[in-house]
């Protein structure tokens, strides 16, 4: 009900920006208001970061610090000439180069900070704001050092210089423009992936996205953010020095977006409004002041646990537990998957070791196209090590993974899945609180040939595109019989239906050979039958499916083939048939009864 | 020769002042992967304690030692209640704020009550250098460095000998499961928060005659033995004291061969590279997220 409101509040908040400061006498507050039009900039690329993308940094002070500081001696060296004297495109020259260069540091400080998490994470960026912040004291000839760079040019425009009370409007103008990118940003595709990854970052490269490159590009957009903000400040204040990008500046900014509510589209801007303006309305208390504004943070955080923000957007609407007649495999949306050429997979002496545990020793597994073959086995035999190595998730001691009857090397999870290869978990890995539709339309984002910046500036193309990837998505959805939960969040599902919805996420990515780790485990009868069904389907469009399970009523009655794996070793291969009758894999099962001494 | 050990001996000791603080990060690290972010804030109240015993109400030092971390615990265990436990149970980020929130307050309240003015604290056991050879060493520093052998030797018997350490490391590999063994894991989570905040305290009480007695002493070295506790491993409280002492002495020595204004410089690019060289610190072993 609230989201109804939100267009008509945002809209009314602008008009009231817009007109205020007509009425308003004084430079002060249209000074304030340029502060915290400036602020909750940087905190948008922020929450971008650490709201959508779920990586904190505690180094956003300094990625506006380079921002500043470039394109403060870049307009203090370009202004004497004559050109920029008469047109002021130096400033907006400046502009653009603080956002690149802090553009630029965003992927440098990605590097390291890929390989962490957590805390660790946060450490990273603290310890790169500390270092750019020492650097600015102590870089005197170019940074000035503590006295910081003075007499920075003022906006200008051709012959027009811009006061405080005009340069209100054009930062206003900037920053309804952040808002309306981040919107765009967080409703693309991209947006989802960058959602994703927040909750299982396997998961994203099981689906064929490189995180990697993803997580680069995250950095990389809210480093621009902030570095954008940091010019306008530049520019506002004619003034920086290291103490206005401090350490607890970056605090300043993920209060913000935690305060206001991490993860949504006006929370950093309600963060960075109350934290700039509630500190001013306290300086008659100047000895109180940190005590009322703590005190305040606790409070709110008690009421608002997610923040200003998270209190309207409480997305989840409680688990469900939904009986499980209600999931029915359509098959008339079986019809609409378009067919797959399913590929064969081979793999030969495959050996893997564990510190001084051979999981897999000269394994050998053939997967012909388009059936389904299920790899069986007792508990720790290396089905899931089998799997992980065919999909790229570990490196193999020696061996050689065939498809299609090309030696290939699979370098990735995401590498697999580009080679079409998809798999689901044992534990199931799915995106928190996405709905159902979201995961599934990420899966199909895999697809797209319009580019990240053609869905964020809203090419028609990119429209299409996103348009048939929800229709793809809808199909995918009916398919495996969610279509009824199609815009429930992933975590309110019931068990099987999580499975399922694994299930068609990696369906999404069109893969040629299906990876199915134990999709069985935990489900009912009833539930087990359907999975039959949905298998069988899907060979019938042409796709080969591996199976991993432990259900054998299933394997036996779907399987084409069946390999029996038994500490590390294949202690038989055949029909299901014959599997069956197999002494030695009765024996890896029950015991060998001649074995008892 | 004689410089270096010289430069390195009080580089030690600043170390063993930044290992006694990360140590409490590591301690609520490992029992609720939440971190008091404003550990620094404690420290100050500690040496803030201790200036006001000591030198305006002359108690001894030996006697204001156990107030001091009492007092400091015994917040602890409140602050924990009001401003971590309600967020941990709702199995929310938000600590990383209400920790903070928490240390402004304290910076505040430390202002109002002992002014911003900086005051000293007479050393402990006086101010004439000791001479090991050459190299002249104050005692406060060789007191720094003792206790926090100490503090280190006991925590590890701690961890390893007695039923309430063993129940630590048992909540720190899973609360749930040690919570099916009959521990008692709130109580845990609660005696690591104020025993993290009572050894800052501690810290604070041993550091304040070689800093001055202000509101802004524990911030920046909170932030340092945070930094420390990173690049040990979180998990790591032996690897914790090592890497304290190493950066302390390595602190010094940039210090004091180059100059200081490139000290935090070349020291937080060296952590970021050895982040990026071992993510789970240098003394972490790596948890392999399964598929």
């Amino acid at each position: 009900m609230t989201e109804r409101f939100v267009p008509w509040l945002v809209g009314l908040a602008l008009a009231a920006l817009i007109v205020l400061p007509i009425f308003v006498q004084g430079t002060y507050y249209r000074f304030l208001g340029i502060v915290v039009f400036i602020y909750g900039i940087v905190a948008v690329g922020l929450n971008i970061l650490a709201g959508y993308a779920g990586q904190f940094s505690l180094g956003h002070a300094a990625l506006m610090a380079i921002g500043a500081y470039t394109t403060a001696l870049l307009t203090k060296a370009l202004a004497p000439l004559p050109f920029f004297a008469a047109t002021g495109l130096h400033i907006w020259f400046g502009v653009f180069a603080g956002t690149l260069v802090a553009a630029v540091f965003g992927a440098l400080l990605a590097f390291p900070a890929l390989r962490v998490r957590g805390p660790y994470l946060a450490m990273v960026t603290i310890a790169f704001g500390w270092v750019i912040f020492k650097i600015l004291q102590e870089w005197v000839p170019v940074t000035g050092g503590d006295l910081g760079l003075s007499s920075i040019p003022k906006a200008q425009l051709g012959p027009y210089f811009f006061d405080t009370g005009s340069f209100y409007y054009v930062v206003l103008g900037l920053f309804v423009a952040t808002l309306i990118l981040q919107y765009r940003l967080i409703n693309s595709e991209l947006g989802l992936r960058i959602l994703a990854i927040k909750h299982s970052e396997i998961a994203v490269s099981s689906i064929g996205i490189n995180v990697y490159r993803l997580k680069v590009l995250v950095f990389v957009i809210s480093a621009a953010f902030a570095g954008f903000g940091g010019t306008l400040f530049a520019h506002q204040q004619n003034y920086v020095s290291p103490d206005n990008f401090q350490f607890f500046s970056s605090v300043f900014f993920l209060l913000a977006v935690l305060f206001g509510g991490a993860g949504t589209l006006m929370g950093p801007v309600i963060g960075a409004a109350v934290l700039t303006i509630l500190p001013e309305l306290l300086q008659d208390f100047e000895k109180f002041r940190l005590i009322i504004y703590g005190g305040f943070i606790l409070l709110t955080l008690y009421f608002l646990p997610n923040g200003v923000m998270g209190l309207l957007a409480a997305r989840s609407m409680g688990a469900r537990r939904t009986a499980i007649d209600s999931t029915v495999v359509d098959a008339k949306s079986a019809d609409k998957l378009a067919t797959t050429v399913g590929i064969g997979l081979q793999l030969h002496n495959i050996c893997k070791s564990f510190g001084g545990l051979q999981a897999l020793r000269d394994v050998e597994l053939r997967v012909e196209p388009g059936t389904i073959h299920a790899l069986i086995g007792p508990n720790g035999a290396g089905k899931t090590t089998l799997i992980n190595i065919a999909t790229g998730f570990y490196p193999l001691d020696s061996g050689e993974i065939v498809i299609d009857g090309r030696p290939v090397t699979v370098r990735s999870l995401d590498d697999a899945a580009n080679q079409g290869i998809v798999r689901t978990f044992q534990t199931i890995k799915l995106f928190g609180n996405m709905t159902v539709l979201e995961h599934v339309v990420v899966g199909c984002a895999r697809h797209s040939t319009s580019g990240y910046l053609g869905a964020i500036i809203g090419r028609k193309t990119a429209r299409h595109e996103a348009a048939r990837n929800i229709a793809i998505a809808r199909d995918i959805i009916s398919f495996v019989g969610l279509a009824l939960y199609e815009n429930m969040p992933a975590n309110s599902l019931a068990y099987g239906h999580r499975r399922l919805l694994e299930i068609a996420r990696a369906l999404a990515v069109r893969p040629q050979l299906l990876l199915l780790d134990e999709p069985a485990a935990g489900l009912v009868a009833e539930e087990i039958h359907t999975l039959g069904r949905l298998i069988r389907l899907l060979r019938a469009s042409g796709m080969t499916v591996l199976l991993v399970e432990h259900h054998m009523e299933l394997v036996t009655s779907i399987s084409d083939r069946v390999t029996v794996l038994d500490y590390g070793v294949v202690i038989a291969d055949g029909p299901p048939a014959a599997i069956q009758r197999d002494e030695r894999v009765i024996a890896a099962y029950l015991g060998n009864p001649h074995a008892a001494a | 020769m004689y410089f270096f050990f010289q430069v390195a001996l009080s580089g030690i000791a600043t170390g063993a002042i930044y290992g006694l603080i990360a140590v409490g990060y590591s301690l609520t690290y490992m029992t609720t992967k939440a971190l008091n972010f404003a550990l620094g804030m404690w420290v100050m109240l500690g040496g803030m304690l201790t200036y006001s015993l000591t030198v305006l109400h002359a108690f001894p030092p030996l006697a204001t030692f156990p107030i001091v971390v009492s007092a400091l615990f015994a917040l602890g265990i409140v602050a924990e209640r009001f401003s971590v436990m309600p967020f941990l149970r709702a199995g929310s980020d938000v600590w990383v704020m209400s920790t903070l929130a928490v240390g402004f307050l304290m910076i505040d309240l430390a202002e109002i009550v002992w002014g911003r003015s900086p005051s000293q604290v007479p050393a402990f056991l006086g101010k004439n250098p000791i001479y090991i050879g050459a190299v002249s060493v104050l005692p406060q520093q060789l007191l720094i460095i003792a206790a926090a052998c100490v503090t280190f030797i006991a925590l590890d018997l701690f961890y390893r000998r007695t039923l309430l350490g063993k129940a630590f490391r048992a909540v720190a590999h899973s609360s749930e499961t040690s919570s099916l063994m009959g521990i008692n894991t709130r109580r845990v989570q609660a005696v690591s928060y104020a025993a993290a905040a009572a050894l800052a305290g501690f810290a604070g009480f041993l550091v304040v005659p070689l800093t001055l007695a202000e509101p802004q002493l524990g911030t920046v070295l909170g932030l340092k033995a945070f930094a420390i506790a990173i690049i040990a491993g979180l998990a790591a409280p032996r690897g914790i004291l090592v890497c304290g002492l190493a950066y302390g002495a390595l602190e010094a020595l940039i210090s004091g061969y180059f100059y200081t204004g490139i000290r935090d410089i070349l020291g937080f690019s060296l952590m970021i590279l050895a982040l990026f060289l071992r993510p789970e610190g240098l003394f972490g072993k790596a948890v392999e997220e399964r598929a």
